[in-house]
């Protein structure tokens, strides 16, 4: 195996990586303030590519896609909130018993809606918008103009997130959500509000997600199926609730899949990252940077 | 009496007007199950549901069995075996319909086939090409399209003629690519002219096939053919321009997906310089039939049928036909009559006959290969490269 090819795997593994923790980023976040896992995030994901593909298409142009993208994050953001505020509010204020069951039966129900519903409204075919960018150089990967801008706006996306969380206060009272709800209704904050942001915020990471990757991936209706499939692999990987994990447990599995998909077999794709999921839930089953929950 | 005359006259009168229409006018149903939704190829689906409706139309105008209309039911089979077997069942046992057409991909009829041999309702294979399909010798099978077995035969020799060395195949992991994969490794050696193969199948659901690309790309091929069916196909030449083993490497696309007005709206100039497998080409002479359907779709849809279209329509009008020939509505009547006569297809003669290997029931169209040599070319003025006897330009390799 020559150096220079081994370098572009991983280097390949590392970029899809990182473009994939934005989604497992959503998931463990929502999971974190609201204690529910959310099942439409793919759907999500794939609302975010639509919206992006026709505003692009039918309103800005195909160059001004860094307009679209941040109007495609606040769209999906809007719904979420909408999402969160009528239908998962009830969870909490109108006193549903099987809180878990309700948000999964909710959620899955929400993802066979949108997938419906864009096949009715958007037609079953692929769609694609044009490419954001050249085609670069990555070290020594020769990468898409897309994949590129995708790979820059995930960090970017990621850096934001990071400081929304660690020096607003905002953050710090989401932080607090996501260890103790109760705790900080004592200090006076709305927790009900909270989550809806944080619904809301979750979705907006998976619509950017969808939305810089579809000149690469394309727009259609089932899009956001494997992302959703990968972004639940990563929490468990990386450590449900855990921002840190999302990201270093995203890029783990890009490196392996790519890694195992040429050295093993291509055919077995998603089977190298189960292994490694088994693995650590034998192993560490709290994930790589998941802690233990503590209650008193 | 005339009281009682009056009522006799009046009770066969109602009688006359409702009884015998409700009777006469009982449709003839006929199934299209077809890809209408991911992760199928619903835009094939779409077309294949064109043509058939066209054909049930054109019948409709005039009727069939004294008089009686083709009612279609179409169902999606979303290209997933288990959605397939699910909708066969439904148009089997609960529309009671006499035939069922429009399956697309390979893993879907393949399923499906077993229901068609249980239920005694015929199943057709508009552009499903595994060979299994009809070397299972099926009583109720039947199919009016390529083999693999033929796809693989052609591109071999297209291999041979050219002289390539080095041939990379990356094929998705259904019955279609699978089969295609296992067909190219058996024939290569003794038709491809020694030439030396790379095959590489992956996960149809892996969207990501990067490293992959980028592994042939350093085994540098003198072709790599594409075996991805709708989303997959797509995403080969994309992520293949990108690490730039296209244009310099020629491409060839299994089946005829960059015919559709889509593929451009997808690609752009990334589909540029790609090579493909077609069934029809809009320069070929067609029966009667055929002609006046592609000026009626033309009229229609502003823009030059597709095969699947051709086919879906001629699939329709083939099973009336042969309904007509021995004046029945029956499944079983129906295949009677299939291997006992000839029909007008849309550009020959179909008949079938239980022939050795895949040729059971199966009628066979022609291949051609084709290239586009400008972004946005129209379908219609793209070169045919291959075969010999029909070309109409040589393969162009940007260096």
């Amino acid at each position: 195996m020559d150096l220079h090819l081994l370098s572009q795997y991983l280097l390949s593994g590392l970029v899809i990586g990182v473009i994939y923790s934005l989604m497992a980023l959503g998931i463990t976040f929502i999971y974190s303030i609201m204690k529910m896992i959310n099942w439409s995030m793919g759907e999500f994901y794939m609302i975010g590519s639509y919206v992006q593909y026709f505003l692009l298409a039918s309103v800005l142009g195909w160059d001004r896609w860094y307009v679209a993208l941040p109007l495609a994050m606040a769209s999906v953001f809007l719904l979420g909130v909408v999402v969160q505020r009528f239908l998962l509010r009830p969870m909490y204020v109108g006193g549903v018993e099987r809180r878990d069951e309700y948000a999964t039966v909710m959620t899955i129900a929400l993802m066979v809606l949108f997938r419906n519903l864009a096949i009715v409204l958007g037609g079953p075919n692929q769609y694609s918008p044009r490419d954001y960018a050249k085609p670069t150089m990555l070290l020594t990967l020769p990468l898409s103009g897309n994949r590129f801008v995708a790979l820059v706006g995930a960090l970017v996306l990621l850096a934001l997130f990071y400081l929304l969380v660690t020096r607003t206060w905002v953050g710090r009272a989401l932080r607090g959500a996501a260890q103790n709800r109760i705790g900080i209704q004592t200090a006076g904050i709305d927790v009900l509000r909270l989550d809806m942001l944080a619904f809301g915020v979750g979705v907006a990471m998976a619509a950017a997600a969808g939305a810089l990757l579809a000149p690469d991936f394309l727009v259609y209706p089932e899009n956001g199926a494997i992302s959703t499939f990968k972004g639940f692999e990563i929490i468990v990987i990386g450590g449900l609730g855990s921002i840190l994990g999302s990201v270093v447990g995203g890029v783990l599995l890009g490196v392996i899949e790519a890694l195992g998909s040429v050295f093993i077999s291509p055919a077995y794709k998603d089977l190298y990252g189960f292994l490694l999921l088994i693995a650590l839930l034998v192993l560490r089953p709290n994930g790589l940077f998941g802690e233990r929950e503590r209650t008193v | 009496m005339s009281r009682r005359l009056t009522a006799i006259v009046l009770a066969f009168l109602t009688l006359a007007v409702l009884a015998p229409p409700a009777l006469a006018q009982k449709p003839v149903k006929i199934g299209v199950l077809t890809p209408l939704s991911p992760p199928g190829d619903p835009a094939a689906g779409q077309l294949i549901v064109r043509g058939a409706k066209m054909a049930a139309d054109e019948i409709n105008a005039k009727g069939i069995l004294g008089g009686r209309k083709i009612e279609l039911v179409i169902e999606d089979d979303s290209g997933t075996p288990e959605k397939g077997a699910a909708g066969f069942r439904k148009l089997a046992t609960q529309d009671g319909v006499v035939a069922v057409l429009g399956q697309f991909h390979s893993s879907v009829a393949l399923a499906v086939q077993d229901l068609a041999e249980q239920f005694k309702v015929p199943i057709f294979a508009t552009q499903a090409s595994a060979r299994a399909f009809t070397e299972k010798h099926l009583n109720y099978s039947f199919r009016t399209h390529v083999i693999d077995t033929d796809r693989v035969q052609l591109w071999n020799r297209w291999i041979k003629e050219k002289g390539f060395k080095k041939v990379a195949l990356l094929a998705e992991n259904t019955d279609y690519g699978v089969g295609l994969v296992e067909d190219t490794k058996k024939l290569f050696p003794s038709t491809a002219g020694g030439a030396e193969l790379k095959t590489i199948v992956f996960d149809r659901a892996v969207v990501d096939l990067t490293p992959q690309l980028l592994e042939i790309k350093s085994w540098k091929p003198d072709v790599v053919i594409n075996i991805g069916v709708g989303t997959p196909a797509y995403l080969i030449i994309k992520q293949a321009a990108d690490v730039g083993l296209l244009p310099g490497t020629p491409m060839l696309v299994s089946y005829d997906m960059p015919a559709r007005a889509e593929f451009w709206k997808n690609l752009g100039e990334k589909g540029n310089y790609v090579s493909f497998l077609v069934y029809y080409h809009p320069t070929m002479k067609l029966t009667p039939r055929g002609e006046a359907f592609r000026a009626k779709y033309r009229e229609q849809f502003k823009e030059d049928p597709v095969y699947a279209s051709l086919n879906g329509y001629a699939q329709v009008v083939l099973i009336a036909d042969a309904l007509e020939a021995v004046k029945s509505d029956t499944s079983e009547a129906l295949v009677k009559s299939l291997l006992a006569n000839k029909f007008q297809g849309w550009n020959a003669t179909i008949s079938f006959s239980r022939g050795e290997g895949p040729y059971w029931q199966q009628w066979t169209p022609p291949m051609l290969m084709m290239q586009y040599t400008k972004t946005d070319m129209p379908f219609t003025e793209a070169k045919i490269i291959y075969p010999a006897e029909f070309k109409t330009g040589e393969l162009v390799v940007p260096r």
